[in-house]
């Protein structure tokens, strides 16, 4: 026998923590009453019955009815006839006591009997009570004093109670059942919310233009914040976005596993097109190697329709086997994650489209002129260069490199007897010359992508000091892209070989850029310019030169047909 | 150490039972209020070492709530956190000086929610 301190019900045979916990509730009411209460299970035996009772019900009651009592068999037999839809049943089973017996219900199945046990108005120590007292080995003199104590019950009333008890422990059984349900509801809500704001959390990451191993990386570290996992990691393997696999978190693989690793997971994804999951590695014939580094593998494809991009995968849910809820967790995540890998790609696709456009144009305009190959490029990165140094965001800056590559655009419009001129231009041919921004103003105009780079191409020929053209705007009101092409412009012509002269050395180049700052250029521009040191433009420069060598031989061909 | 105990005031219960039971399994003492006006009393008789309180709730806003608190000197030194709908920002001016240290937008982590709690119960933290 065991006693549970919580409810202070004497408990044998665990009829579930419940069933307690009701007793223990409404037991005091019944010690209110001068009743005596008693749960019995379906086929007679006594639970549990209320310690706290009067002696009477405690020591007498009580133990006559234990098992192996004196009227063990009776009450086998009555119970066995108690139904769901009974109604309370007095029994007389215990001399001077009067007992009676409701079913109490679970899922409309009789669990167990409530026994509530009044004393009778005639309680004297008769034959019988003698008898039963000897047996239980109480003194039949105390009995009868303890019952004394003990206000008694007629049989109708005994009856009523019952019936109240037994909605008692209804309600109270109901709600302990409602209780439970609440909580593995708000369990599950606590889950969808965990769950929610970390698809909110990734999809807020989902900027196309940001670095895919930069997303994927937090999205991993996102995931394992919820899931609890010792690895969590990122294969892409489609030629659309392939990159290194990536693993995060505390199982360390070698580059050569973890590349194994993707390779498998690749092609199982690829097969069945959902999530694998493998709640023992070391026993799977194809995982065996994976075994001494990791238990459980969960992993799901990162799809578009039916295309398998990637895959994104867990390694050792640190609280036991994965399960449906990991699984669905997962699947959300890279259903989310695939929808911005595939706009990552087409994103990437239509700006690597637009970029090798706007270089073949650059390289068209470049090629008719043989000095000045790779020009629009140098100046390009030149700008996007200084751009970057005066502290302009990413985008800006991006948008000045091709302001940078697009400058010149316009001088497809102008003869190639003027560009190539050797000699000097005369004024008409000047003029000519100087219709090259709005020119190519006029050709980008059309573009919208490109309407925001128009001040770049239309102002790289104005001077700080108003004496530019087309427009002749000074100072700062020539907009910025312009006074940055129009620095990176005139640097580049001193330094490259035209047809009219050699090249300078870039010392030369720089002391007149010094020496026009403020006339021809924006002086706080020039002054970061020349802060810029000789190695970074040697540098810049050197990249530039295997472009060169392409731009070259486009030309060539150009010129050949 | 003795057990922390956590008012919880919001007029949608989903996010009462979300928020009670992550704290209480986290062995906290949750008591829970569905207005402003229960969260005032509640807040009198009970003392709580923390207060997490939505935004938008009947009879008293949240910041209407802390305002309250803040006159009472018996109450002035709990703090709190801000449950806000997604998206609703509240200006710095309007929560200043009023006990409230973090502010979290709905639909929140529970599990941040825990551990965010753990963080200004840990600190030691008095409403400023």
């Amino acid at each position: 026998m065991s006693r549970t301190k919580a409810t202070g019900i004497i408990e044998r045979n665990a009829g579930g923590g419940e069933l307690t916990a009701a007793l223990a509730a409404i037991a005091p009411h019944a010690r209110a009453a001068g009743l005596g209460l008693l749960l019995a299970g379906p086929d007679g035996r006594v639970l549990h019955q209320d310690p706290s009772a009067a002696p009477l019900f405690s020591r007498y009651v009580a133990a006559a009815l234990e098992r192996g009592g004196p009227v063990e068999a009776a009450l086998a037999h009555r119970a066995e006839r108690i139904r769901p839809d009974s109604p309370p049943r007095l029994w007389d089973l215990v001399p001077g006591v009067q007992l009676c017996a409701v079913p109490v219900l679970q899922r409309r199945q009789v669990v167990a009997i409530l026994i509530l046990a009044g004393r009778r108005k005639a309680f004297s120590a008769t034959e019988d009570l003698r008898r039963l007292c000897d047996r239980l080995k109480l003194d039949a003199g105390w009995l009868c004093q303890q019952a004394a104590r003990v206000p008694s019950t007629s049989s109708r009333r005994l009856v009523i109670e019952s019936r109240l008890f037994q909605s008692l422990l209804r309600d109270r059984l109901r709600t302990a059942a409602l209780e439970e349900e609440l909580n593995s509801l708000s369990n599950q809500l606590a889950n969808a919310y965990e769950e929610l704001s970390l698809i909110d959390q990734i999809s807020g990451g989902m900027r196309v233009n940001r670095r895919r191993a930069d997303f994927f990386r937090q999205a991993c570290l996102d995931v394992m914040q919820v899931l609890a996992v010792r690895g969590m990691g990122v294969i892409l393997h489609h030629e659309k976005c392939r990159q290194a696999p990536a693993l995060y978190g505390q199982v360390s693989l070698s580059d050569a596993q973890l590349n194994r690793l993707a390779d498998q997971l690749a092609q199982l994804l690829e097969q069945r097109k959902g999530c694998l999951l493998v709640n023992s590695l070391s026993t799977d014939p194809a995982f065996a190697w994976l075994g001494e580094h990791a238990t459980r593998l969960l992993a799901v494809p990162l799809q578009r329709g039916e295309q398998v991009l990637g895959g994104l995968f867990a390694l050792d849910k640190t609280s036991g086997d994965f399960d449906s809820v990991d699984t669905k967790l997962l699947t959300s995540i890279a259903n989310e994650s695939a929808i911005y890998l595939e706009n990552a790609v087409l994103f990437g696709d239509v700006h690597d489209l637009m970029m090798g456009l706007l270089h073949s144009l650059t390289s068209a305009v470049d090629a008719k002129d043989a000095y000045t190959c790779g020009h629009s490029e140098r100046v390009a990165l030149l700008s996007r260069h200084l751009a970057a140094k005066i502290g302009l965001g990413d985008s800006a800056v991006e948008r000045i490199y091709m302001a940078g590559l697009l400058h010149d655009v316009g001088k497809i419009g102008v003869p190639e007897s003027v560009l190539q001129k050797t000699g000097r231009l005369t004024p008409e041919e000047f003029e000519q010359m100087k219709k090259h921004p709005e020119i190519g103003a006029r050709i980008l105009a059309d573009v919208r992508q490109l309407e925001d780079i128009i001040p770049g191409v239309l102002y790289h020929h104005e001077r700080y000091d108003g004496r530019g053209y087309p427009t002749g705007l000074a100072g700062r009101d020539i907009p910025l892209m312009g006074r940055i092409i129009c620095l990176a412009d005139c640097f580049d012509a001193m330094t490259s070989n035209r047809t009219y002269r050699r090249a300078f050395p870039l010392e030369v180049a720089l002391s007149e850029i010094r020496r026009c700052s403020g006339t021809q250029f924006d002086p706080a521009l020039a002054e970061v310019f020349l802060r810029i040191s000789c190695d970074q433009f040697r540098m810049l420069l050197r990249d530039h030169q295997r472009q060169a060598k392409r731009l070259l031989e486009l030309q060539q061909i150009l010129r050949a047909s | 150490m003795d057990t922390k105990t956590i008012l919880v005031a919001d007029d949608e219960s989903h996010i009462l039972h979300v928020v009670s039971l992550k704290l209480r399994n986290a062995g906290y003492r949750v008591i829970t209020a569905r207005d402003g006006r229960e969260a005032l009393e509640a807040a009198r008789h009970e003392r709580p070492d923390l207060l997490i309180t939505d935004y938008h709730m009947p009879e008293l806003s949240g910041l209407e709530l802390c305002g309250l608190l803040k006159q009472d000197p018996a109450t002035a030194g709990i703090p709190a956190i801000m449950l806000t709908a997604r998206g609703y920002f509240l200006d710095p001016a309007d929560t200043d000086g009023s006990g409230i240290l973090r502010m979290l937008s709905k639909p929140f982590s529970p599990r941040q929610l825990l551990a965010t709690v753990n963080e200004v119960l840990a600190s030691g933290a008095r409403a400023a």
